[in-house]
């Protein structure tokens, strides 16, 4: 039997960037916040200092960063006529856990949505029609999210200004910047900090995106490039380029993660409560199922409690938060068969991918120079950035010449024919390793009626719930789109002077044993109709008012860019609709 | 004169011992045409140059030990980058010391190549320092080892390397530096006189208080970490 707590006014499922942000802006408006995180406490001081945070066989090969999948894992199956199995080694994916969330081990790429991305399908209708929609394949759903960049403007720049990202600006309120991204939503200020340096590699590869015709300009980054002072009083420091972002935390206070943006300026509040170690297991209702009674969670030691809140915020991963909303029986499942229902509707990846470019050996990269977001990237093939009229495909990708470090277990690109492994295997490591550079794809995802989330069938986790099942596949639209942008890739490849240009390009089927992004996207989405949404346009749940479900669970449908600085839009813009509208009178925000 | 003979016929016994080590540090010089050579360096830092430069021995010691004074920082087996670079720091007033910058001016960049490829070769034994204080060292450990949480300061070892031993070739080794010559220049750092390098150290630097300094920079003196492996890394 759960002990049963006392009341408070708002809980937080999860502790990462959506739930730190989220209950620091309801306890700075005096509410009662308990932060519920499923992962351990961790700050930069101790738990990031070297020389333990370098260790790559811990933290990018063991993944210790990540959801214990011993105790909950995720199964995984291509299509709907397979069975799924657990994905007991984290690899396509890697979704955090502890205190900070993904939000710690992430790179910095630090990337707006465009006009476009949030009005897609009616902008894809505008443009080209029903027919060439449907003939890109009629298993599409793409939808409009029900919230437009304009209204997300003032968030971005908040956001932005929070994490103190680098970049340079492309357009500001309309002119275009020399330098940015000409391509890029309009912004209303510059960039809190200027671009990062350029390590070498990606001078390589903005001269030849210069001598293409494209547009490079540097990657926005929350790996500071100077010292910084964020809005919330906290200090950042400059990056070093020590080339360890992705997978690890900061030990330098130069990556904008809670541990240094958010979480100082929360914990000293008393009326906010920290609770790590606890797995929450589902959100209660009352009877009429419309309301939520609280949360009941379990702590380290076993014990189940129920925590009675007003409010509860879901701010977990992507793909716990429609666990969590399957597993508490909020919002009707989604069926593939019939097309009916929400949960776990339009889930959707990243379509990402580019190729290894084998440079002469004369010519030194020196790879491990770098953070997880230094680096030069074009934006002429980015989501609808060019006419697809006679491409038979929507969607599009970002080319980038940002490599993320030169870590020796991970990095040691051979060419092809090189043996697996061996003598001629370490040979041909050491002669490549400083002279090979890769180029990164990444773009858009598009939703589709045959890819979705629910509950698996069989298989359960530590406490015996349900796991959650994914069942997914690479529309052909995105194989198309990855496959025509791999050919202009190797064009900037051997532009840079490659001499063996391995070219890239998704491919079928989708395999989860390969990294290509952490950023998994719908499942809970957002939108107008809650025929085919589970949130409305301020992420609150159609179906139980008091439920807010928040971060990238709620696209429609995935962007170009790395979703970050986009939940973090989201986030302040829920935020804001909770303090100034649903505060003052509790209920449905958007009237079905 | 005997002293000077004495010097000499060393020269040749250590940069024989070092050549090992020359020849990894040699790779990092960015002296370009030049190939730095060690033993001309020797000379130079126990004669001087024609042109005024008087020998580095003189305060260094011909081994890059310095004497115990603290007064002069221990060189030895510093990646030969790093040595070049702030004899350039100095020769051009990047980095500004009254000893020092003078005494820079008069050297070639071929000089400074040279003395900094010998004595980045060099692993000479620690001094005996007298009266260690434990309590100082000790409350200098956690901020080199972990940083200080409620300052923000990382841990001095994330860059320069596990125990201090440096992370050649750009970032100098702290452990068996002399206290008083760390603390001086982070003092530096803290007050803006020493620009010559990234702004991390000024940043960090300004974090700090006094009796902070005190006790990193007394902790990494009795540090006794393999100055020489590193530099040859």
């Amino acid at each position: 039997m759960a002990q049963r707590l006392k009341p408070v006014d708002v809980v937080t499922i999860g502790v990462g960037l959506t739930g730190s942000l989220a209950a620091l802006e309801l306890a700075k408006a005096g509410l009662k916040v308990v932060g519920l995180e499923r992962g351990a406490p961790r700050y930069t001081v101790p738990d990031f200092q070297s020389p333990a945070i370098h260790d790559e066989l811990r933290f990018s090969i063991r993944k210790a960063m990540m959801q214990d999948n011993t105790k909950v894992a995720v199964t995984f199956r291509n299509s709907s006529d397979e069975t799924a199995l657990p994905i007991r080694r984290w690899g396509s994916f890697l979704p955090g856990q502890g205190l900070g969330g993904s939000f710690v081990h992430w790179n910095g790429q630090s990337y707006r949505a465009q006009v476009v991305d949030f009005i897609y399908q009616t902008h894809i209708l505008q443009r080209y029609g029903k027919k060439f929609l449907e003939a890109c394949g009629p298993e599409l759903t793409i939808q409009d999210w029900g919230v437009t960049y304009e209204e997300l403007e003032p968030y971005f720049d908040r956001f932005e200004y929070l994490l103190g990202v680098s970049g340079k600006a492309g357009n500001i309120k309309g002119q275009i910047q020399r330098g940015g991204n000409p391509f890029e939503a309009p912004r209303s200020r510059e960039y809190p900090n200027p671009p990062m340096k350029e390590p070498y590699f990606a001078a390589l590869f903005r001269k030849s995106a210069e001598r293409l015709g494209y547009h490079p300009f540097p990657q926005p980054s929350s790996n500071l490039s100077r010292p910084y002072k964020n809005p919330e009083g906290l200090d950042l420091q400059a990056c070093v380029y020590c080339g360890f972002c992705e997978r690890y935390a900061c030990e330098h206070f130069a990556k904008a993660s809670p541990q240094t943006v958010i979480l100082p300026a929360l914990l000293n509040r008393p009326n906010y409560e920290l609770r790590t170690n606890c797995e929450v297991q589902r959100i209660n209702l009352d009877s009429t199922r419309k309301k939520a009674t609280g949360v009941t969670y379990v702590d380290a030691a076993g014990t189940e409690y129920e925590q009675p809140a007003e409010l509860v915020l879901i701010t977990a991963f992507a793909l716990s938060n429609v666990r969590t909303l399957l597993l508490s029986g909020i919002g009707e499942p989604y069926d593939p068969w019939t097309g009916k229902g929400v949960v776990g509707r339009n889930y959707s990846y990243q379509t990402t991918g580019g190729p290894t470019v084998f440079m002469d050996e004369s010519i030194n990269i020196n790879p491990f120079m770098a953070s997880g977001a230094t680096g030069t990237v074009i934006d002429d093939f980015g989501g609808d950035n060019f006419d697809h009229s006679n491409l038979g495909f929507i969607g599009g990708q970002y080319i980038a010449g940002t490599m993320t470090g030169g870590r020796p277990i991970e990095f040691h690109p051979t060419p092809p024919g090189t043996p697996e492994w061996g003598l001629e295997w370490k040979r041909a490591v050491a002669q490549h390793y400083n002279h090979t550079i890769t180029i990164v794809q990444h773009g858009t995802s598009t939703a589709s009626r045959l890819n979705y989330l629910d509950l698996d069938p069989t298989y359960k986790d530590a406490w015996g719930q349900p796991l959650l099942r994914m069942t997914f596949d690479f529309p052909e639209n995105d194989i198309r789109m990855s496959q025509y942008i791999a050919d202009k890739v190797v064009e900037i490849g051997r532009a840079m002077g490659g001499k063996v240009v391995v070219r890239g390009g998704a491919k079928r089927p989708y395999t989860t044993t390969v990294y290509q992004a952490t950023h998994n996207t719908g499942g809970a989405v957002m939108g107008d109709d809650p025929k085919t949404s589970v949130v409305n346009r301020y992420q609150q749940c159609w179906d139980v008012s008091n439920v807010f479900s928040i971060g990238g669970s709620s696209f429609p449908q995935n962007i170009t860019y790395n979703y970050t600085m986009t939940i973090g839009a989201l986030t302040y813009w829920t935020l804001d609709a909770i303090k100034d509208k649903y505060l003052k009178s509790p209920g449905p925000l958007v009237q079905t | 004169m005997i002293c000077r003979h004495l010097l000499v016929a060393l020269v040749t016994c250590t940069v024989a011992a070092g050549l090992g080590s020359v020849s990894a540090a040699l790779a990092q010089t960015p002296s370009g045409a030049h190939v730095p050579d060690p033993a001309r360096g020797a000379v130079i830092a126990a004669q001087g140059t024609r042109a005024g430069a008087p020998g580095c021995a003189q305060c260094h010691a011909f081994n890059g030990a310095s004497d115990g004074s603290g007064a002069f920082p221990r060189i030895a087996g510093q990646s030969a980058y790093y040595l070049e670079k702030q004899l350039h720091d100095f020769s051009s007033n990047a980095r500004v010391n009254a000893i020092m910058s003078p005494i820079a001016k008069a050297l070639t960049p071929d000089d400074i190549a040279d003395l900094a490829a010998y004595y980045a070769a060099l692993d000479p034994p620690f001094l005996p320092l007298p009266d260690p204080t434990p309590a100082l060292i000790k409350s200098g450990e956690p901020l080199a080892k972990v940083g200080n949480a409620a300052k923000g300061i990382q841990a001095c070892d994330n860059c320069h390397g596990p125990g201090g031993t440096g992370e050649p070739p750009a970032i100098p080794y702290l452990a068996g530096q002399y206290a008083s010559y760390t603390a001086l220049e982070l003092q530096m750092w803290q007050r803006g006189f020493r620009k010559s390098s990234p702004h991390q150290m000024d940043d960090v630097a300004k974090l700090l208080n006094e009796q902070e300094i005190a006790a990193v920079a007394a902790y990494y003196q009795q540090v006794r970490g393999s100055a020489g492996a590193a530099a040859s890394r």
